[in-house]
């Protein structure tokens, strides 16, 4: 499948390209690039050019695809160019070819065959834990230094007080440098990038979590290429499983440090001579995490763990049962809801024109509610969905379509008017004076507006117009 | 002799039209060009933050007793 996640590919992309050189260098990153970045057909060209010998003829590359699909084909080649994987070149009868580049090709062939013993994907500890950690306990882990993290955001730590989560001064840094927060007489305020940020799924949260890392590693003092690389490092490590710090750079064993209060990896103290990735980690680059991936799922509830364990379900008319205790759950679904009810384990509300403004205002958008409410939607929405809805129909909507349309409706709403800037054109003369510019207008796509009753026109830009019109003062 | 006047070209609801132009009847402080057709009009482009504003101001009083009768 296509990589669902299209930051880190975008964030990627802006690198310079020597350091694409020094992280291909990892068999571990080159892997998780392959793994993780390419769509299914860059992934077909790389391993068919992988172990030729010399170079391929672009016409021989180019026929192996359909002529309908030359649209996948030219995307697939063109974020192989952009991630610096494929180059052209000539062969000794001068056809432009296509090879994959090095230090890429030799990593990517290392990471296959599992050739050499370099530490490129970690170092198993040989010696048993005393204490032992299963996958459960690191799941757990996980999800409450994340939902403390998220918690921080929304300002609900405050309000649970049970088992609150101590942020280390690091996490509260790189929040607020990455815009997400804002601190105003040491309260904390989230902000609109915020918003939009808790109500993704956790996967593309942890994503821009860790860019937002790798862009400051620089100012902490630290490689940024080097973190970037154990990011990947980390991605392909076993769940699970603990690993021998002893190998680490200092620089690795700091973004260690870091990475655990985000619950990234855990390690019992941070003298300890072993780490855990977590769950949060070995999804980063492989395909399991897109929608009700069991992250979320286990973040979404202490006792949930099922794998699609949704718990909202949203009636036609409006109204909404959430079942969950997770005080970071309930503040988001309160973001957007007038809550009426809370049991034990169950919140009511209902979603109104009011909560949804409300949300809008704050700078959350109608699609991240929605999306929201699908990616937790609970099981019984879905197998309700999917018993009416037959095979013919077009995509069918696990929420009411009424509540999705009308939230994208109140969000209409508040645009009730669109502006465009730019210029009026009036006082022609005649029709022939008119007519000319305005057509000109349309062909070079600035029109906007015309009448030709009032022989008035309205353009986005202004400046090939007037220069028009004066053409022709001085043609006459 | 043709003329090129800045501004911000609106696109709305007849409603609102008739509300702005209703707005610019107190002080002719938004309108540069009413352009004479039923959902477009050019306004001064400093005043589309305060237009936008009011409206919503406006809007909300006005629809927001029919949103409470239908809730509950």
């Amino acid at each position: 499948m296509a990589a669902p996640t299209s930051r880190p590919l975008e964030y990627l992309e802006g690198l310079p390209g020597g350091i694409f050189l020094q992280l291909y260098k990892q068999p571990s990153t080159a892997l998780a690039i392959f793994r993780r970045m390419l769509p299914d057909l860059a992934k077909c060209f790389v391993m068919a050019l992988l172990y030729l010998k010399d170079p391929l003829p672009t016409a021989d590359l180019e026929i192996w695809v359909k002529a309908e699909s030359k649209k996948q084909r030219d995307n697939a080649l063109s974020i192989l160019g952009r991630l610096h994987i494929l180059s052209t070149t000539r062969t000794e009868n001068n056809a432009r070819a296509y090879m994959v580049t090095n230090p890429f090709a030799s990593s990517l062939r290392q990471a296959l065959t599992g050739s050499e013993d370099t530490q490129s994907f970690g170092v198993f500890s040989q010696v048993p834990d005393q204490s032992t950690i299963t996958v459960s306990d690191l799941d757990e882990y996980a999800r409450r230094q994340w939902e403390g993290v998220l918690g921080y955001m929304v300002g609900t730590s405050a309000l649970s007080g049970r088992d609150s989560v101590n942020l280390s001064k690091g996490v509260r840094q790189l929040l607020q440098a990455g815009n997400l927060v804002d601190i105003r007489d040491r309260r904390v305020e989230i902000t609109k990038d915020g918003f939009g940020f808790v109500l993704q799924d956790v996967n593309t949260q942890v994503w821009h979590i860790m860019i937002l890392y790798v862009e400051s590693a620089q100012s902490l003092g630290m490689d940024s290429v080097e973190v970037l690389s154990f990011l990947f490092l980390l991605s392909s490590l076993e769940l699970g499983q603990s690993y021998e710090k002893k190998h680490l750079s200092s620089t690795q064993l700091q973004t260690l440090a870091n990475l655990a209060d985000f619950g990234i990896v855990y390690q019992e103290t941070p003298e300890a001579t072993r780490f855990y990735p977590t769950r949060l980690a070995t999804t980063l680059t492989s395909d399991s995490s897109a929608l009700g991936n069991p992250t979320s799922g286990s973040l979404s509830g202490p006792e949930s763990g099922g794998a699609s364990s949704g718990f909202i379900i949203i009636e036609t008319n409006y109204r909404l049962y959430a079942y969950t205790s997770s005080p970071l759950q309930i503040s988001l679904i309160s973001l957007f809801t007038n809550l009426k009810y809370r049991f034990p384990n169950l919140i009511t509300g209902k979603i109104t024109r009011q909560s949804v403004r409300r949300a809008i205002e704050m700078g959350i958008t109608a699609e991240q509610i929605i999306s929201y409410l699908m990616s937790h939607a609970h099981p019984q929405l879905r197998k309700h969905n999917a018993a009416h809805s037959t095979s013919n129909t077009i995509q069918p909507s696990v929420l009411p379509p009424t509540v999705t349309d009308q939230i994208r409706l109140w969000q209409l709403e508040r645009d009730r008017v669109r502006a465009t800037a730019g210029f009026l054109f009036k006082d022609f003369n005649t029709s022939a004076e008119y007519d000319a510019p305005c057509r000109y207008a349309a062909e070079i796509g600035v029109l906007v507006w015309k009448s030709n009753r009032k022989r008035m026109f309205f353009v986005s830009r202004h400046e090939q117009v007037a220069a028009f019109l004066r053409d022709r003062a001085v043609g006459k | 002799m043709p003329r090129a006047v800045k501004g911000l070209l609106i696109e709305c609801d007849p409603s609102i039209k008739s509300m702005i132009l209703k707005y610019d009847e107190e002080r002719r402080d938004y309108i540069v060009e009413d352009l004479d057709d039923e959902n477009h009009l050019v306004i001064k482009e400093s005043q589309l933050e305060n237009l936008k504003m009011r409206l919503d101001k406006d809007l909300d009083e006005k629809i927001m007793q029919l949103d409470e009768s239908e809730s509950e």
